[in-house]
């Protein structure tokens, strides 16, 4: 297993965010997490990746314990993460956002010698970029990218830390039906040429009935089903919390 | 990110270098032009924290202060090197620094800024209200420093010259900076602190690296002053020096390195005029940088590109 998350449980004062979650993602597979609206699922991947520690529970990452390590530690394990709400570099260009993540890499950073080698990264990016689309883009601020281009560059930005498990917090937020349906085919692409796990969550259920290995449900922060698309689609607790009283 | 080709800055460096062989050029003048390379560079140091990293930094007159006293403490025991007196200054700022910039850059926003207010307000006060380094009148009447024993910086022109070789040196440090990949990453964090750390970076270290070196290279700049004015006194680390500092950079034009050296020169030499015309000169000068920062968000240098748009030859 890549990753292993045992018994999570996340409390905001009174409020139970996760109640003993657990979770063992395969390498290679398309995981995804669904539920309703406030069901804990950015809750769980901000615990995964470290932005909070969990209050109960364990989560381990290639065998190794990481629970309570914070986010940079978390990502140089090779773990990477996309926000559900653009989070991306506004006033740089974007070439200059994919440069300065590929760059986290480079054996300069972090080290005095950062301050006169600048680490050689972009065949690296520019391909990226081109993978995204994003190509003819790169000297534009991240701020005038349309929506869809700024998702784009979301993942590129995770990518460029060349994850081994990536986590997608609602890749086609935003998007019409025809930017959804090819962004789906475009990340099940580059998961599958780059080798990588991918933990997703996603709202749109035709995304991850179409995408996903393993489909588990989230609803009032605990995991109420776990099992293939099939088996998801047709399990009467799904549809009980999807359509009795929450409002998707 | 303006990039000054280097032929530029060297052209403008000879012609600073040959303002004292203007016919016409006083000691007065000499020592104003002291002042205002001295402020500008000094807010040029600011620029990295405020303009690349985002961090904006209230206590920056206390790095300013302990440099000059650094510097007098030195010069009054007959240590008149001036590299001993930079050596010390890097020493006494660095490790002050240290301090300082460990535990604010543990927290954010307001509170960075609060935390640098606050020791730097005790070191003020320590230096105002004890004997130890003379109380409110510091330490006057220090003698003339030397480059090596024998050359002493005893002229106005010396002088100027010192402080025209900090403001190079201070000027190939800070460009070194901000176009290396430490300081792409300032300026990541600047966009998106969590994000960045999303991607890896230990944010706060590269905080406390930007705070170092803005810190030492001010504590520089104190360290000579007192070379010039021969008195070191806490006035020079009172907080309004640290908001001075801030305004400089500000009306120069935030995270462009050049435009807080004319911002600071510029405030030094609006202060030497306008006070020599009247007492509330801080009305005056309050009033320009109120229209500064109203109709130039982008300060001093943002004219050009306002000149430039004028022309039509930079796509709106």
């Amino acid at each position: 297993m890549i990753l292993e998350v045992d018994a999570v449980g996340k409390q905001f004062g009174a409020l139970a965010a996760l109640t003993r979650v657990s979770l063992s993602v395969a390498p290679g597979q398309v995981f995804s997490v669904i539920g309703p609206n406030g069901a804990g699922k950015s809750t769980l991947f901000n615990v995964i990746s470290g932005l909070h520690a969990p209050s109960t529970g364990h989560v381990r990452f290639a065998g190794e314990d990481i629970t309570g390590l914070p986010p940079e530690q978390v990502n140089r394990r090779g773990l990477a993460k996309t926000f559900q709400i653009t989070n991306v570099f506004p006033e740089i260009s974007v070439l200059d956002n994919v440069r300065v993540a590929a760059q986290s890499r480079a054996p300069e950073s972090g080290r005095l010698r950062s301050l006169w080698r600048r680490p050689d990264v972009d065949d690296t990016v520019l391909r990226l970029l081109e993978a995204f689309g994003l190509g003819r883009r790169a000297d534009e601020l991240a701020e005038n990218l349309s929506h869809g281009e700024q998702r784009y560059l979301e993942i590129c930005l995770a990518l460029a830390t060349a994850p081994r498990l990536l986590l997608l917090d609602e890749p086609t937020a935003g998007m019409t039906p025809g930017e959804t349906r090819d962004a789906t085919a475009l990340i099940r692409r580059i998961v599958v040429e780059r080798g990588l796990t991918l933990l997703l969550i996603e709202h749109d259920m035709s995304v991850v009935m179409g995408i996903s290995d393993r489909v588990a449900v989230l609803h009032f922060g605990e995991k109420i089903a776990e099992g293939t698309p099939e088996e998801i689609r047709h399990d009467p607790r799904v549809i009980e919390a999807y359509l009795g009283g929450v409002d998707d | 990110m303006s990039k000054p080709p280097t032929w530029r800055v060297a052209l403008v460096f000879a012609l600073l270098a040959a303002v004292p062989f203007v016919p016409g050029v006083s000691r007065y003048h000499l020592l104003l032009a002291f002042d205002a390379l001295l402020f500008g560079a000094i807010a040029m140091s600011l620029d990295l924290l405020i303009g690349y990293t985002g961090l904006v930094s209230f206590g920056h007159a206390a790095f300013y202060g302990l440099g000059a006293y650094a510097t007098a403490v030195l010069l009054e025991r007959g240590v008149l090197s001036v590299w001993a007196c930079l050596a010390f200054a890097l020493v006494v700022v660095g490790l002050y620094a240290l301090v300082v910039s460990y535990f604010a850059t543990a927290r954010r926003g307001i509170y960075f800024a609060l935390l640098t207010l606050i020791f730097a307000e005790v070191v003020y006060t320590f230096f105002r209200y004890t004997q130890t380094f003379g109380g409110s009148d510091g330490i006057q009447g220090l003698p003339d420093a030397s480059v090596w024993p024998g050359v002493l910086i005893d002229t106005p022109t010396r002088k100027y010259y010192l402080v025209l070789a900090y403001l190079l040196g201070a000027w190939v440090v800070c460009r070194r900076v901000v176009t290396s990949h430490f300081g792409r990453v300032l300026v990541a964090i600047r966009e998106n602190e969590d994000r960045a750390r999303f991607l890896g970076y230990n944010v706060q270290r590269y905080k406390m690296g930007a705070c170092m070196i803005s810190a030492l290279l001010t504590g520089l700049g104190g360290a000579i002053y007192p070379i010039r004015a021969a008195f070191a006194t806490p006035d020079l680390m009172v907080w309004t020096e640290s908001g001075e500092f801030i305004i400089s950079v500000m009306i120069g034009g935030l995270g462009t390195l050049v435009g807080p050296v004319i911002g600071g020169a510029f405030f030094t030499l609006l202060r030497d005029k306008v006070s020599s015309v009247v007492d509330w000169y801080f009305l005056v000068i309050g009033a320009v940088l109120v229209v500064i920062v109203l109709f130039m968000p982008r300060g001093l240098l943002g004219l050009r590109r306002l000149v430039r748009l004028r022309r039509g030859r930079l796509p709106a």
